[in-house]
């Protein structure tokens, strides 16, 4: 390896310098991506292996565990077939509908909430009674109530949504620091102006926090709900694997659903960046990391 | 401009915070008012700011009874209370914004009253990336943005460092002397009160207790003649009772 960066300076003795360190450092990229990766691989490779010894050895029916390489085959030509992509189009449709409504809703009573302490008294006492309770288990009922459609699906994900944003926002809006509301009302700002400018962007780290809670919950909301009295999406796709006992498209839909929670989770996070680019601290901020002592 | 406090009393609960309480302020003046900390300075200046209401007596500018916040009174916090979500210049100009100037006249503004307080160059810097000296001028900047006829500071410089009050303090007298805005000064520090003010209210257990005309040459060092005077009266004054609670 050390050969290659020789022989450019050798050749262009010009440009060898910028060559070399980008050389250098782009290896230095390389390496950290495959450390990163590397438990992943690894732990692909031991099921790889586990699932061909099983296959050997049979300890238990190799169907149960399918190797990766299979599920990568069986999975590709399931794609062709175009059901994955359907599956994912349904499930994505339902779980943004689901939790763009249930963010609005909450955000929307949130500021009822801190406008009119009397609506606070009242609707407390009854989230309190009624927020516990699991939203999976409300599903069954949400079925008798609205039928087997999209419906009752994306009710049940924007009220699993609703209760973590609705505290959280609330709380957002309590916390307000009272000198920050004074200091707008002395520069002149009107109550509505106060709102707009003040309490909203001061509440917005807590919404999003009480969004990235909610996002774990109303994908276990989608996927049990696409379990029971659907036709389309990736908790479909595994119950539908069940029953024509297709292990493999189990797993397909499986991978498929943390990966789709993956992207979810990493669009919430590109989001909260952009909009709280202002925030400083937390550890990174705290202590300075040492440097290396050699590269 | 003319702010006048009349027989003010103002109590939480069973405890009287302030009583007897008459002031009047003269425009283009420089007012510290001084005391220990839990006298009621800081609550006489959140009612002149119109955060509070007076139990009995009248608190009125230029006539007018103080029904509220308003941009003609701007005011200075001790945690400068900066929008931590805005950058410098956004900062400076909410005031003007929220008036209703254009934004970019009002961006031009604020730029105006940065240079004033030499940040222009932290324009597009979030507060959170500021010392707390500059913070502090930021939050000056802010209020003077809205053109208020009287600048209310409650112990601005109360959490900054020795060094960098002294250097805030000429900073403040300097920005004064260029704008002659009357100010409201809240501190409990007797140094600070006699480099500043015109004029010293001393306020001790929730009644003025002595108003002193400092009279004395800008800008003022401690060797200004009648300076350690000056502070040394303050001082008895301020310490009376304790020394006799002491005995």
């Amino acid at each position: 390896m050390n050969e290659v960066p020789n022989v450019l300076t050798k050749t262009k003795p010009a440009t060898g310098a910028t060559l070399l360190s980008t050389s250098k450092s782009s290896k230095k990229a390389d390496w950290s991506f495959l450390k990163s990766a590397l438990p992943y691989v690894l732990f692909f490779v031991v099921w790889e292996a586990f699932s061909r010894l099983n296959m050997r050895i049979e300890m238990f029916n190799p169907l149960f565990l399918p190797a990766p390489s299979t599920l990568v085959h069986d999975g590709w030509a399931l794609a062709k077939t175009g059901v994955i992509l359907d599956s994912i189009m349904a499930s994505s449709g339902r779980i943004l509908a689901g939790f763009a409504i249930g963010s609005v809703a909450a955000v929307m009573l949130a500021v009822l909430i801190s406008k009119f302490a009397t609506l606070e008294r009242w609707v407390s006492p009854i989230l309190t009674l009624i927020s516990p309770i699991p939203s999976l288990a409300l599903l069954p009922l949400f079925i008798i109530w609205f039928g087997i459609g999209e419906f009752p699906k994306i009710m049940l994900i924007a009220w699993t949504t609703f209760v973590p944003v609705l505290v959280n926002t609330v709380d957002g809006f309590k916390s307000v620091p009272s000198t920050l509301i004074r200091s707008a009302l002395s520069l002149g700002a009107s109550q509505r102006q106060v709102f707009t400018r003040v309490m909203i962007p001061s509440a917005v780290p807590n919404l999003l926090i009480g969004a990235q809670i909610s996002l774990g919950l109303s994908f276990s909301a989608l996927i049990v709900s696409e379990m029971m009295g659907a036709d389309s999406g990736l908790g479909y796709m595994i119950v539908d694997a069940r029953n024509y006992f297709k292990v493999t498209n189990m797993f397909v839909a499986i991978i498929l659903i943390g990966i789709e929670y993956s992207i979810f989770a990493m669009l919430l996070k590109l989001l909260e960046r952009r909009v709280l680019g202002w925030r400083k601290g937390g550890m990174g901020q705290a202590v300075e990391k040492a440097k290396p002592t050699r590269g | 401009m003319k702010l006048t406090v009349n027989n003010v009393q103002k109590s939480f609960g069973e405890r009287t915070i302030l009583k007897d309480i008459h002031l009047t302020v003269h425009d283009n003046e420089f007012i510290c008012i001084l005391g220990h900390s839990g006298c009621g300075k800081s609550t006489l200046l959140n009612m002149v700011a119109g955060y509070m209401f007076p139990d009995s007596g009248t608190i009125e500018m230029n006539g007018q009874a103080i029904e509220g916040p308003a941009k003609e009174r701007g005011m200075v916090f001790q945690d400068h209370a900066l929008f931590p979500w805005c950058t410098v210049l956004e900062n400076v100009s909410f005031g003007p914004e929220v008036q209703g100037t254009p934004k970019a006249q009002a961006r031009e503004m604020a730029m105006d009253f940065l240079k004033m307080v030499g940040l222009d160059a932290y324009a597009a810097h979030y507060p959170a990336d500021l010392s707390g000296g500059m913070k502090q001028r930021v939050g000056i900047a802010r209020a003077l943005a809205s053109h208020p006829e009287v600048l209310l500071m409650d112990e601005p410089f109360g959490a900054l460092d020795i060094l960098t009050r002294d250097l805030m303090q000429r900073e403040l007298r300097r920005i004064y002397e260029k704008l002659k805005t009357t100010i409201l000064f809240v501190t409990h520090s007797i140094s600070e009160a006699v480099y500043l003010a015109d004029r010293i209210v001393v306020m001790k257990h929730g009644v003025i207790a002595e108003i002193f005309e400092v009279g004395l040459q800008h800008p003022r060092t401690f060797e200004t003649p009648g300076f350690g005077e000056m502070m040394a009266k303050i001082e008895r004054l301020l310490m009376e009772d304790e020394e006799e609670a002491l005995v």
